[in-house]
């Protein structure tokens, strides 16, 4: 019988890290852990010399870096790693994908305090009824600016990381700011 | 910078046999699959040690999710001991070191072919569906480039025109497994040959639904609490196989979906298709202390 193997410590990191992505994308709202805190583990669950990355955060981007992935504009990557500043010009030009290739939309990383706020109301795929959550940090007009964007099934989807904490908001979403 | 903080460890083998970069791919399109939940997503679909058609894109899925601490089941046309399943669990947990069980109720992830458990799966099961046809336009038609264009049009007439051809032909919609249905009112999609019975299993569900096609190279998924509503003209109601009054010959459970035995004399007996709930019910009937689990349909009708 062959020894049943390990995983190594950046194996079981990817793992947890994708595990949290997937759950709180597929229940939007729901805030799920990250192994540690910060988007290190996504950078390296997610991504590699296949990718295109758009990195605002100078702190980051050795960690995006070294995974070989390619720097790019905001209007030509498929990962956006925003960081603190959100800057609605760069917002504007994320890319949607098109009808015939949603999966071009990019997949869109901010930090965002999550538990106070301003109050949204979610609804949509993975959520029930509807589900009300506070989230702030985010710059004002940021939700009008999504729901302009996004034409189903064109659009991004967002992740809002504060320390480990993520929650994921896909364009599938409803979004109502109360 | 020195090589040492350029490359990782070596390692015999990588961890669930799929390398890094192929599980990375996965992941980004498993998530872009959950963002639009029934569009079908190409990935690359690597090699695995089984002939592609035989459960490779659910494999695939299984490996990349599945952890040391992962309970897997897998199934087989509802079986739990068919060849293709007892594989596939052997070889995921021999590649993983995860656990495997037969319980429906103790999985974490539930890899499967062809059927839905009878009972219900949690918010923290995962389900992932082996699929042979992702694409439910092929029948009407052939041409994937233009297929796709139809579903960037939401254009579906054509599926509508084959099932009205069914009733104006035999009666009745001759469509027995894969039935086409809209999920989150937008792409219609096949949920993998399951049969009829299963699919309302899917409409508003407290698990993930992972849809994988290995030699298709396409995934799609149902997230949780999505629509899932089985195309069906409004004065021709959507019907599951009438299983609702059979009863199981070993067993004795009575009101899930069968599989039917034909005799010598020409007679059929049936036997539950979930071979475990067979299982649990005959031990329960034997005595023993067993948890089943709360089940979908109830004396044979969705509750």
């Amino acid at each position: 019988m062959l020894e049943a193997p390990i995983p190594s410590q950046n194996e079981s990191r990817a793992n947890q890290a994708f595990d949290a992505l997937l759950m709180s994308l597929s229940r939007p709202g729901d805030v799920q852990v990250l192994p540690v805190a910060g988007e290190q583990t996504i950078v390296e669950a997610l991504l590699d010399r296949e990718c295109r990355v758009y990195c605002a955060d100078p702190m980051l981007m050795p960690g995006v870096l070294a995974t070989g992935a390619m720097i790019a504009e905001a209007d030509a990557a498929d990962h956006v790693f925003f960081g603190n500043t959100i800057d609605p010009a760069t917002l504007a030009q994320i890319r949607v994908g098109s009808d015939l290739y949603p999966d071009d939309g990019a997949t869109v990383i901010l930090r965002a305090v999550l538990g106070s706020g301003p109050r949204l109301c979610l609804s949509g795929p993975g959520i029930e009824h509807t589900k009300e959550v506070s989230l702030g940090g985010l710059p004002s007009g940021f939700w009008e600016q999504r729901r302009e964007r996004i034409r189903y099934p064109m659009g991004f989807d967002l992740f809002f990381v504060d320390g480990d904490r993520v929650m994921g908001v896909p364009r599938s979403t409803q979004v109502e700011v109360l | 910078m020195s090589l040492s903080s350029l490359t990782k460890d070596w390692e015999p083998m990588s961890y669930g046999f799929l390398d890094a970069s192929a599980k990375r791919e996965i992941r980004r399109k498993m998530l872009k699959a959950v963002a639009v939940p029934g569009c079908q997503m190409p990935y690359a679909s690597r090699e695995v040690p089984m002939a592609r058609g035989w459960g490779t894109g659910g494999l695939q899925v299984s490996l990349t999710l599945v952890n040391p601490k992962t309970t897997v089941k897998v199934i087989d046309q509802g079986a739990d001991d068919s060849v293709n399943a007892a594989s596939i669990r052997r070889f995921l947990a021999r590649v993983s070191g995860a656990p495997t069980t037969l319980d429906t109720l103790e999985a974490d992830l539930i890899q499967s072919r062809h059927r839905i458990p009878e009972e219900k799966l949690r918010a923290d099961q995962v389900l992932v569906l082996q699929v042979p046809n992702p694409e439910p336009l092929r029948p009407v038609q052939p041409n994937m480039s233009i297929a796709r264009q139809m579903h960037a049009d939401a254009d579906y007439g054509r599926m509508w025109l084959q099932l009205y051809e069914q009733i104006v032909r035999s009666g009745r919609v001759m469509q027995g497994a894969s039935y086409p249905s809209l999920v989150n009112g937008r792409h219609v999609m096949t949920p993998s040959p399951i049969p009829r019975w299963d699919v309302p299993k899917l409409h508003m569900a407290e698990h993930l639904t992972i849809l994988s096609a290995g030699r298709e190279k396409r995934l799609h998924a149902v997230p949780p609490f999505t629509r899932v509503e089985p195309l069906v003209f409004d004065d021709v109601p959507y019907k599951v196989e009438e299983h609702g009054e059979l009863i199981c010959g070993r067993s004795g459970a009575k009101g899930f979906f069968m599989n039917e035995i034909p005799q010598d004399d020409g007679t059929s007996t049936y036997e539950i298709s979930d071979s475990d709930y067979g299982v649990k019910t005959i031990r329960q009937a034997e005595g023993a202390q067993v948890h089943l689990g709360e089940t979908w349909y109830k004396n044979g009708e969705l509750s």
